[in-house]
């Protein structure tokens, strides 16, 4: 039960950091498929950045993943760019722009993988490795039992996105630039009435939104894969907007919702163990969490309340 | 024409042609176009010379002559080959263009080629049945299991109103599991770690057709993707069917108010698009190769939506897009051994292409209010010179 709980939450963290990311850029307005695209990216950046330091400080340094994580941050930020420029500034339809920038996502980082390994190591593969971030355990507190679940085993990463979820949470909810994030994405012109800049909110609201899916990608590098390989695009970010959606667009319910997903999935990795079948069931077993994805979404999708205004180009002259 | 006039004129041909009649090729024209420029730069900027490096795509496409050919092997081959992967290409950008005129993106066509495939591989793939039994039915059982994932999406999309991406997606991740699941349970060949090859009765090639001392593989499925673009070209213009599926796509709201049954045409739409997915799935893995990798979804379902896009929507455009995509992917082999660069630098180009083409849109806007604010000037400029005129002659008169 320890395990299934520890590796649930491992993998909720970072769904949940990528999920809020998303409800930024579809709370100003602007519809985000680019998840996928996000993380990946993001990842990307980190990793190059990693495998460039770790001969200089030590493979087990654990200031690598910090500066890793900064660097993904940065990468998924500069590179949501293009999705802010496609839909802000460019007006392309939100739909296809998310769905290309996923595709050029791949289609970039498993290019420049192979070329920048071929650089620093001179072999042709595309894999970064990274190996996996140390986990922690606390020493008290994880003796409480149920809460000490969450300081047993714990990545480090784990931490550090809850700070910044409650961050995220605060800026949305409780500052004045939140409130106009918000309001762009239910009703533009008012904003607009009001003096405030529809189309800029709304760029920084996606670059935000790049920037905390950056997080969620080098953190799946970091823990589940151990490395960067395209594989990083399973559809994790999809997942995350699915999230989303179950969570309708609320940060606190998509925390929940997140800790369902992890915990279906680690669950079923586990039943497939102590069942003694084969790693072939394991394939069956890893289709949980999409398969839940899809039962829940019947049921959700219905009754849900997205931003009134997502994937509408704002246009001043409209009414 | 005076020489103001000539300027504004002289000034805007470029946008007249992107925004004028000729707009739905000069705009996919202007992005390849781009596209190309950008990668000639990349190409450029990693030392490598961009002509051989485009040049090279079409030889291992088999649309230019190679140096030197390995025995048995040829122009007639290799352009056999490109058409055997140009078949599949062509029916998934179909299958895109379908659910795009209803308003439906279709991400789940990677998913569906998988599914439809492996039904079709397993049920009459490995039967002994005779080839004139076995290739129609290879044909139907793909496009029945491809029309059926494609209903069920449409269903959820109207019923549930689940959204097309997220449920197509989670759909290719459940069928590639499960299809991956079942290949390396009963049907996996120990060697390759692929799936058993279908029988050469049911796969969709004539083998060893001897064309100019050659012995070429002649792909079938690119007949019926060329008769099926130009019947959906039909479709689209010519039938109420079409009509209303256009409808449904451009506003839902007053298709529905116009009395057209909204629901249904969605789950006609997205079994059309499912079943054209599910036969690009046989063409591929029964036409193009014969054997399943599990658990590696193809990366032509995602190529097809730059295709589609590319073509402006519009299955004759398909085709010529499709023809420019494949090149790149099919040539990427060539490539990388003449140039040393690796082969996902196809899918970069494919990328960037599917960029521009996203952009589309924009360029006509800008090339439209640039024609918008020419027409304006010279307007205002006649009108000007017209109350000068009337001013001179009505002081005259005073």
């Amino acid at each position: 039960m320890d395990t299934v709980f520890i590796d649930g939450l491992a993998f909720a963290a970072p769904l949940f950091i990528m999920a809020i990311g998303g409800i930024y850029s579809e709370k100003s307005g602007v519809t985000n498929l680019a998840v996928e695209g996000f993380q990946g990216f993001g990842a990307f950046i980190g990793s190059l950045v990693a495998v460039i330091l770790m001969p200089q400080m030590g493979s087990d340094n654990q200031m690598v993943i910090v500066v890793a994580m900064l660097a993904s941050m940065i990468g998924g930020a500069v590179y949501s760019l293009l999705h802010a420029f496609l839909c802000v500034r460019f007006r392309a339809n939100q739909v296809i722009s998310g769905v290309v920038v996923n595709i050029l996502a791949a289609a970039l980082t498993t290019f420049f993988t192979s070329v920048a390994n071929q650089a620093l190591t001179g072999a042709a593969s595309n894999k970064f490795v990274l190996g996996v971030s140390d986990q922690v355990t606390v020493p008290v507190l994880s003796q409480i039992p149920v809460l000490g679940w969450f300081f047993t085993d714990m990545y480090p990463y784990e931490w550090f996105i809850a700070v910044v979820a409650i961050a995220a949470w605060y800026l949305m909810y409780k500052t004045s630039f939140g409130m106009r994030l918000r309001a762009c994405g239910e009703n533009p012109q008012a904003v607009d009435a009001t003096g405030g800049d529809v189309n800029k909110t709304r760029f920084i609201s996606v670059v935000i939104s790049g920037a905390l899916c950056g997080i969620g990608g080098i953190c799946y590098a970091y823990s589940i894969s151990a490395n960067f390989s395209p594989s990083i695009y399973m559809g994790f970010g999809y997942l995350a907007i699915a999230a989303m959606i179950f969570g309708n667009w609320n940060i606190p319910t998509t925390a929940a919702v997140c800790l369902v997903f992890g915990l279906a999935r680690s669950g079923g990795y586990q039943l497939c163990l102590s069942m003694g079948l084969s790693s072939n069931y394991s394939d069956l077993f890893l289709m949980l969490p999409y398969v839940l994805t899809m039962i829940l979404l019947v049921f959700f999708s219905g009754k849900n309340h997205p931003p009134k205004a997502a994937g509408v180009p704002y246009d001043a002259s409209d009414r | 024409m005076t020489d103001a006039e000539k300027k504004i004129g002289g000034a805007g041909w470029f946008q007249r042609l992107l925004d004028g009649r000729w707009s739905h090729i000069a705009v996919p024209v202007f992005c390849v176009l781009l596209s190309l420029l950008v990668s000639g730069v990349l190409l450029v900027v990693l030392g490598k010379d961009p002509f051989v490096g485009f040049y090279s795509f079409l030889q291992g496409s088999g649309l230019a002559p190679k140096g030197s050919y390995g025995g048995g092997s040829g122009i007639q081959s290799d352009f056999f080959t490109f058409l055997g992967y140009l078949a599949p290409m062509l029916l998934a950008s179909l299958g895109f263009v379908v659910g795009f005129r209803a308003g439906l993106f279709n991400i789940g066509i990677s998913g569906q080629m998988v599914a439809s495939a492996f039904t079709a591989t397993v049920l009459v793939g490995y039967s002994d049945l005779p080839a004139v039994l076995s290739k129609p039915l290879v044909i139907i059982i793909g496009a029945v299991v491809g029309a059926l994932l494609g209903a069920f999406v449409g269903f959820l999309k109207y019923r549930f109103n689940v959204h097309e991406v997220v449920s197509t997606i989670m759909i290719n991740y459940i069928l590639n599991y499960i299809v991956g699941f079942f290949i390396n349970m009963y049907f996996v060949n120990g060697l390759t770690r692929s799936s058993l090859p279908c029988s050469t009765d049911a796969a969709l090639m004539i083998y060893n057709v001897q064309i100019g001392g050659i012995s070429c593989t002649i792909p079938l499925g690119i007949f019926l993707a060329v008769a099926l673009a130009f019947f959906l070209d039909w479709l689209f213009k010519r039938t109420v069917v079409g009509f209303e599926l256009k409808a449904v796509g451009q506003n839902p709201k007053a298709a529905k108010y116009a009395g057209i049954n909204v629901g249904k045409r969605l789950i006609q739409a997205m079994a059309l698009s499912g079943a054209l997915a599910g036969l690009a799935g046989v063409a591929y893995y029964c036409g193009y190769y014969t054997t399943i990798v599990p658990k590696t979804l193809p990366q032509m379902g995602y190529d097809c939506i730059a295709v589609a896009l590319l073509g402006n929507g519009n299955p004759i455009g398909s085709i010529f897009a499709s023809i420019l995509v494949s090149v790149f992917q099919n040539g990427s082999n060539f490539m990388s051994s003449t140039l040393g660069v690796q082969k996902e630098i196809a899918s970069l180009i494919v990328g960037i292409m599917l960029l521009f083409s996203a952009c589309g849109g924009y360029f006509r806007f800008l090339a439209h209010r640039k024609v918008q604010r020419a027409e304006d000037s010279k307007i205002k400029a006649k009108a000007k010179a017209e109350a000068a005129a009337e001013g001179m002659t009505g002081e005259g008169e005073k």
